[in-house]
């Protein structure tokens, strides 16, 4: 917890949500589908935190260090993803709450976004709900937002930047990403936002004496049960999109070199190419 | 409801059948809804949309609606007659310009009203905001980036890349409505069919949203059109080394009437702007030529330039992964090449 | 005359000789506390055990602080060096000598040892001092800055020195004249000058200038003994120690671990966290500048000189009373800019004639930034962070560890019973294509020799080299510690492999945490190969080969000749070496994590180290790492590029020279 900032009474309650995923630089020729067809296999692969779950995590750092608070993070999955808070508690955040899954198949977006939902419900009011934009694996893009309709709150997509007002505690103000540019907008909390990268949410990396700290720090640990999810709910959410098939694209392109005795040469053959493109595009 | 005031627009431009059948008795027939903005109009984008909406239509042996929310000129509803069985109309003052909360509200009202088995948005980055929560409101089930669409028993397949492009997914929607967000650009763009005059408007009861202030929107950062209808895209990448060498690519996209790119990493690092930013949290581009200098290709790339027609590279690694995508490349040092090739370039192009 | 009486009166002309004896106590109490000021300092470090092995130490002290060996790597320094250093050993030994004599009654200076030490030898040993100090102050006075820091202190100690000098062969000149000393002739420099004042001087004025001169000689010399201790010329006491001190691993294995159970500071941000021998290290400084000279960051213009770094600590240690304020960012010279510069390759230390450890002190400073700070440069946080969730430093790399052995028939230890030899493939080797082919020429090598060995294949992971080097000592001991429990659990007796950086961190940076295997780089056991006949090379290609010498195979872990051997046996024209080889090599620029940096156009250690191989006129530059491999060849390519006429020189490992004469093919260069 971080006191204050100077005029600032009231201390934002930050969640951030946070996935672990395959390793998305797993090199191509490693990639493999599991026997059943219907998701990554995880073979040799590691498990990293989510890029864009980190770019929020940086997000709500900045903020806590400007504007002071309290940040929690949460995440929903198999039992090493305590990895990925334990790397957030090595960041300094205030708690982290690990929801085990015990479900046989992989959770979707409707499923991860009504147990994190209870979970919320469970730990009390927040301020501010953060989660990525997307993550590298199924990249659905979809956590966020459906979080936000479980918690009946607004949502702002695409966010990456985030201030406190300096007069009105419950009013954020939040920088997102568009097609063409970006848009500023004022936010009242509570209020989910999924964050984006951009060069000012680089995740920072943490200080070894934390990293040491971090395993020793405590951990809430709740199952499915605990929460009180309806396991009826959970299986018309599961039931809801269905992986009828999963296929390592082929591809065939074959590269031509541009060769050539000189440097001129080859520089005058690729201009040709290019130009013979440009001219018929 | 949906009353359609019809009468006073029937003069104007083209005769407008009161009531539509379909609409009748409920749920007689089932509909597919592609969605098109007032606020964008028909480009190459709604196309796409409509042109989706078209082939899972009919996929389906269901009727294609299409919905204009926001601004919807005569001009406008004229043009989208070409391209669906019926039009439906959602205007509001409120519906000016986007908004996330108030055109979510509007969308689910008129969805409501509608109720359709499936609803294609494009896939800019409101329409990716609006389509999970659309979904959740209207008890449906949802998914993005959808590269192919079809309908089979009732049910929506979608086909997209998953794992940063290392895998392709199809994936049944079996919960009913279906909203997607599709890759526009990368669809057929729709038939023109018999004009239809089924056209109802929709009356919407919304309050503005207090919530979320819109304070300033930033567009065309580039001073230029959209990166997604470039025909030519120069892009850089982590290999460029700094802001620098940038306008150097730039000269070189600008005597191509190209448009400047750049990969995850160039834009990380603050060299260029995140809008810039080509793959699969960026832009996904279709241009005629995708010039990737000093770009390594990681599959996350890849993924933004999938759909374009000639893709070509310049590296000092020949092992570079961006090679195995390109028709050619040449391997050098890119400071070495884009001056002169620049040079040449203003000769061939003259 | 019978030498048996030859002997001279000690004081002679000279009075009130008490007064001498009165200005020693001043004198030594001031160059007491002098001394006792640096040793205060040291007591502040941390202890560290340096006392060990001390028959070691002495022939180790005895090769450098007398015979001078590091001194004489710079001839020219060396040599006037050398004279200054012998010369003022003989005066110390000539003035203790009439200490016993005279104040301990014990009378040995007499008779032939007078004769020929006292007389003859000191005075040949006092104007070769002369001649040293002379030599010194024409290349202080006139060379240009660097190395040397001009400074009023190192001025005027030679000033000092040489009036010392010359006004004591004045008083011997006046003396042998007044005395008319029947042995006169045995001190030849101080009979000439007897000669030439009896010339025009009376025996009367000498007596007069003689006991002048000789109290303002007494005066500069006590005066100077009093000083030393706050000049640099406290060397000749703290360099011994230093020597003695001096760390006995190879360079490569210089670092030290940190305890992360103790509560330590996490590397060095403040004098406190030095240990006593760090201190040490800054006060036996001579100032000479050879470190700087021989930096191969320093030499394509970048911030770091480890010189200005050790003198710009060693002021802060007397110039701050509190030693637990920040060093690092307290000069430019110890600007994380100037740290993370740093390729580790130890030309530094390899060039200290006093065995100050420079590296080492940098690795410490940058601990503390990557571990307390958390601040790296971007492009080494990247690396670090593919180490921590992948094990290997290449983020964003398309390879797997396996993919270099497609096609080969390559045991992996997990599918076999057995092996006698563990093949260590690396990252470089692994995941880097140009460095996948010496790996297949490796493998294709141990095959045809019939050696059962196998590899780790994905079980393998960085032995931690590049994270400890960019400070990230953590990471390093986690890594190190998986593979030492991977090469325990298979029992692993030899490790062989072809990156000087595993090989060093295998071999010298292992047992510290409990792995201890013999680790072999593969240049060293191809050779053995070879000459117990089981490959049999023969050598077709005409190229002209020059070796470069990787720095943490070479400088740092003493290993030249393998390698060379390797490049004769492989190809036909005897090979050629580069002016900077062997202990002298120039760093690629790839240690240290640089690797991982993008260097500033202008300020590549790579190309420079490439127009060196470039004037060899070789056709081809043997490499024995992973680093050096991609390092030279985008060097070479880059300063042929900006000039076509340059020679295209390829860069292969001498696996691959060795490979291409032992398969049956000719071969192409």
């Amino acid at each position: 917890m971080i006191s204050p900032a100077k005029g600032l009474t009231h201390l934002m309650n930050i969640l951030v949500c946070l996935k672990q995923i395959l390793d998305p630089e797993l090199p191509s020729r490693d990639f493999r589908i599991d026997a059943a067809g219907r998701d990554a296999d995880r073979n040799t692969a590691g498990l990293v935190m989510n890029i864009f779950c980190a770019n929020a995590l940086e997000t709500a750092l900045q903020f806590r260090e400007k504007h002071g608070g309290k940040i929690t993070v949460i995440t929903f999955g198999v039992p090493s993803a305590e990895e990925i808070l334990r790397k957030a508690l090595a960041l300094r955040v205030d708690s982290a709450v690990l929801i085990r899954s015990d479900l046989s198949q992989r959770p979707n977006p409707w499923c991860i976004a009504r147990v994190l939902a209870a979970a919320i419900r469970k730990l009390g009011d927040f301020d501010l709900v953060l989660t990525g934009r997307e993550s590298g694996d199924w990249g659905d893009g979809q956590t966020g937002a459906l979080l936000a309709e479980e918690l009946g709150r607004p949502c702002v997509s695409l966010a990456d930047e985030l201030k406190a007002d300096t007069v009105n505690t419950a009013l954020v103000r939040i920088r997102r990403q568009t097609d063409q540019g970006w848009e500023a907008l004022e936010a009242s909390t509570p209020l989910v936002i999924t964050v984006t990268n951009n060069e000012h949410n680089v995740p920072r990396i943490a200080k070894t004496r934390d990293v040491m700290q971090a395993f020793r720090q405590p951990l809430t640990t709740w199952s499915l049960a605990e929460l009180g999810v309806d396991a009826q709910s959970i299986s018309e959410d599961l039931a809801c999109t269905e992986v009828v098939e999963l296929a390592i694209p082929i591809k065939q392109t074959h590269c031509e070199w541009v060769t050539g005795e000189t440097l001129d040469d080859r520089i005058s053959l690729l201009a040709k190419r290019i130009a013979t493109v440009v001219q018929s595009a | 409801m949906w009353l359609a005031p019809a009468a006073q627009v029937e003069n104007k431009v083209i005769a407008f059948r009161l009531l539509p059948t379909f609409y009748k008795g409920s749920s007689l027939t089932s509909v597919v809804v592609s969605c098109i903005f007032g606020w964008t109009g028909i480009d190459r984008a709604a196309l796409g949309v409509l042109g989706a909406g078209q082939r899972l239509s009919r996929d389906l042996a269901y009727k294609h609606v299409g919905l204009i929310v926001g601004p919807a000129s005569d001009a406008l509803i004229a043009e989208a007659t070409k391209f669906s069985d019926s039009i439906a109309v959602a205007d509001h003052p409120l519906l000016d310009s986007y908004h996330s909360e108030t055109t979510l509200t509007a969308l689910t009202e008129v969805c409501k009203q509608l109720n359709p088995k499936a609803v294609l948005l494009g896939n800019d980055t409101y329409c990716q905001e609006l389509v999970p929560r659309l979904a959740h409101r209207l008890g449906g089930s949802a998914a993005g980036d959808a590269l192919k669409l079809s309908g089979r028993n009732e049910t929506v397949l979608v086909t997209r890349s998953v794992y940063g492009g290392k895998a392709q997914a199809t994936i049944k929607l079996s919960r009913a409505p279906a909203i997607l967000w599709v890759r526009a650009r990368a669809q057929e763009p729709a038939q023109q069919q018999a004009l239809t005059t089924d056209l109802t408007r929709l009356t919407l009861t919304l309050e503005p949203n207090t919530k979320i202030k819109l304070v300033d929107r930033q567009t065309e950062m580039q001073g230029t059109a959209r990166l997604e209808d470039a025909r030519v895209i120069v892009s850089g990448g982590r290999g460029l080394g700094g802001s620098e060498p940038f306008t150097q690519l730039r000269a070189l996209a600008e005597i191509m009437g190209g448009q400047m790119a750049a990969s995850r990493a160039a834009c990380d690092a603050g060299w260029v702007p995140a809008e810039w930013q080509v793959g699969q949290t960026g832009k996904k581009v279709s241009p005629q030529l995708y010039l990737a200098i000093a770009i390594s290709g990681a599959s996350q790339h890849i993924m933004g330039i999938a759909d374009a027609k000639t893709i070509a590279a310049i590296n000092l690694d020949p092992d570079a992964p961006i090679f195995q995508h390109c028709q050619f490349g040449l391997v050098e040092d890119y400071r070495q090449v884009v001056g002169p090739l620049r040079e040449k370039l203003i000769e061939l192009l003259a | 005359m019978n030498g048996e009486h030859a002997t001279r009166e000690v004081f002679w002309n000279v009075s009130q000789v008490w007064v001498m004896y009165v200005l020693l106590i001043p004198t030594m109490l001031v160059a007491g506390y002098g001394i006792y000021r640096r040793f205060r300092t040291w007591r502040r470090g941390r202890p560290e055990q340096r006392f060990d092995q001390p028959w070691v130490r002495i022939q180790f002290l005895f090769r450098h602080a007398v015979v001078q060996q590091a001194t004489w790597q710079k001839r020219f320094a060396g040599f006037f060096h050398a004279l200054i250093f012998w010369g003022m050993v003989n005066l110390t030994v000539a003035t203790t000598v009439v200490l016993v004599h005279h104040d301990f009654g014990l009378p040995i200076m007499q008779g032939q040892f007078y004769l020929w030490f006292q007389s003859l030898t000191v005075d040949i040993f006092g104007a070769l001092t002369i001649l040293g100090l002379s030599l010194a102050a024409v290349r202080r006075w006139t060379s240009p800055s660097m190395p040397l820091v001009h400074s009023w202190e190192a001025s005027m100690i030679l000033i000092l020195l040489l009036t010392i000098l010359f006004s004591g062969f004045l008083l011997e000149g006046w003396r042998i004249a007044a005395t008319n000393d029947p042995w006169g002739m045995w001190s030849p420099f101080g009979y000439v000058i007897a000669m030439a004042s009896l010339s025009w001087m009376s025996i009367p004025a000498m007596q007069w200038t003689h006991a002048v001169t000789w109290w303002f000689h007494m005066g500069l010399v006590f005066g100077f003994l009093a000083w030393a201790p706050y000049t640099k010329l406290l060397h000749p006491l703290t360099a011994v120690l230093n020597l003695y001190t001096a760390p006995l691993s190879p360079i490569g294995g210089s670092l030290h671990a940190i305890d992360f159970d103790k509560n330590e500071s996490l590397g060095v941000n403040a004098l406190s966290s030095f240990t006593w021998k760090d201190l040490l290290d800054l006060d036996a400084c001579t100032e000479c500048g050879r470190c700087t000279a021989v930096c191969p960051a320093n030499a394509v213009g970048k911030l770091l000189s480890p010189r200005d770094l050790i003198l710009d600590l060693r002021h802060l240690s007397r110039t701050q009373d509190d030693f637990s304020k920040p060093i690092i960012d307290a000069t430019p010279a110890l600007s994380p800019e100037a740290l993370w510069a740093c390729t580790t390759c130890g030309a530094c230390v390899e060039s200290c004639p006093v065995s100050i450890a420079q590296m080492p002190k940098i690795v410490d400073m940058r601990r503390h930034l990557a571990m307390e700070e958390a601040v790296l440069p971007d492009t080494m946080e990247k690396a670090i962070g593919s180490l921590e969730a992948r094990g290997h430093p290449y983020a964003g790399t398309q390879f797997s560890r396996l993919d270099w052995m497609k096609g080969l028939e390559v045991p992996q230890r997990a599918d076999i019973q057995e092996c006698d030899v563990l093949l260590w493939v690396g990252c470089g080797g692994a995941l880097v294509e140009r460095n996948q082919r010496v790996t297949r020429a490796m493998a294709q090598l141990l095959d045809k020799a019939g050696v059962n060995y196998a590899v780790l294949g994905r079980e393998e992971r960085c032995t931690g080299d590049p994270a400890r080097r960019m400070g990230n000592e953590f990471l390093f001991q986690k890594l190190a510690g998986e593979n030492i429990a991977t090469l325990q659990r298979y029992q692993v007796k030899t490790v062989v492999t072809a990156c000087p950086h595993c090989f060093n961190t295998l071999r010298n940076e292992y047992p510290e945490l409990g792995g201890n295997f013999e680790v072999l780089h593969h240049s060293q056991f191809l050779e053995r190969l070879v000459s117990e006949g089981k490959l049999s090379p023969k050598a077709q290609s005409e190229a002209k080969v020059t070796f470069h010498d990787p720095c943490y195979l070479g400088r740092q872990n003493n290993i030249f000749d393998a390698p060379r051997q390797l490049v004769q046996i492989s190809v036909r024209p005897a090979s050629v070496e580069m002016e900077k080889s062997r202990e002298k090599s120039f760093c690629c620029g790839g240690g240290g994590g640089m690797s991982f940096v993008d260097e500033p156009a202008n300020q590549r250690v790579n190309q420079e180290r490439a127009r060196q191989v470039l004037e060899t006129g070789a056709d081809v530059v043997a490499v024995g790492c992973p680093f050096c491999m991609t390092m030279l060849e985008d060097g070479v390519n880059a300063v042929r590029s900006s000039d076509p006429s340059t020679r295209p020189t390829k860069v292969l490992d001498v696996a691959e020279l060795l490979w291409d004469s032992v398969r049956d093919q000719s071969t192409t260069f």
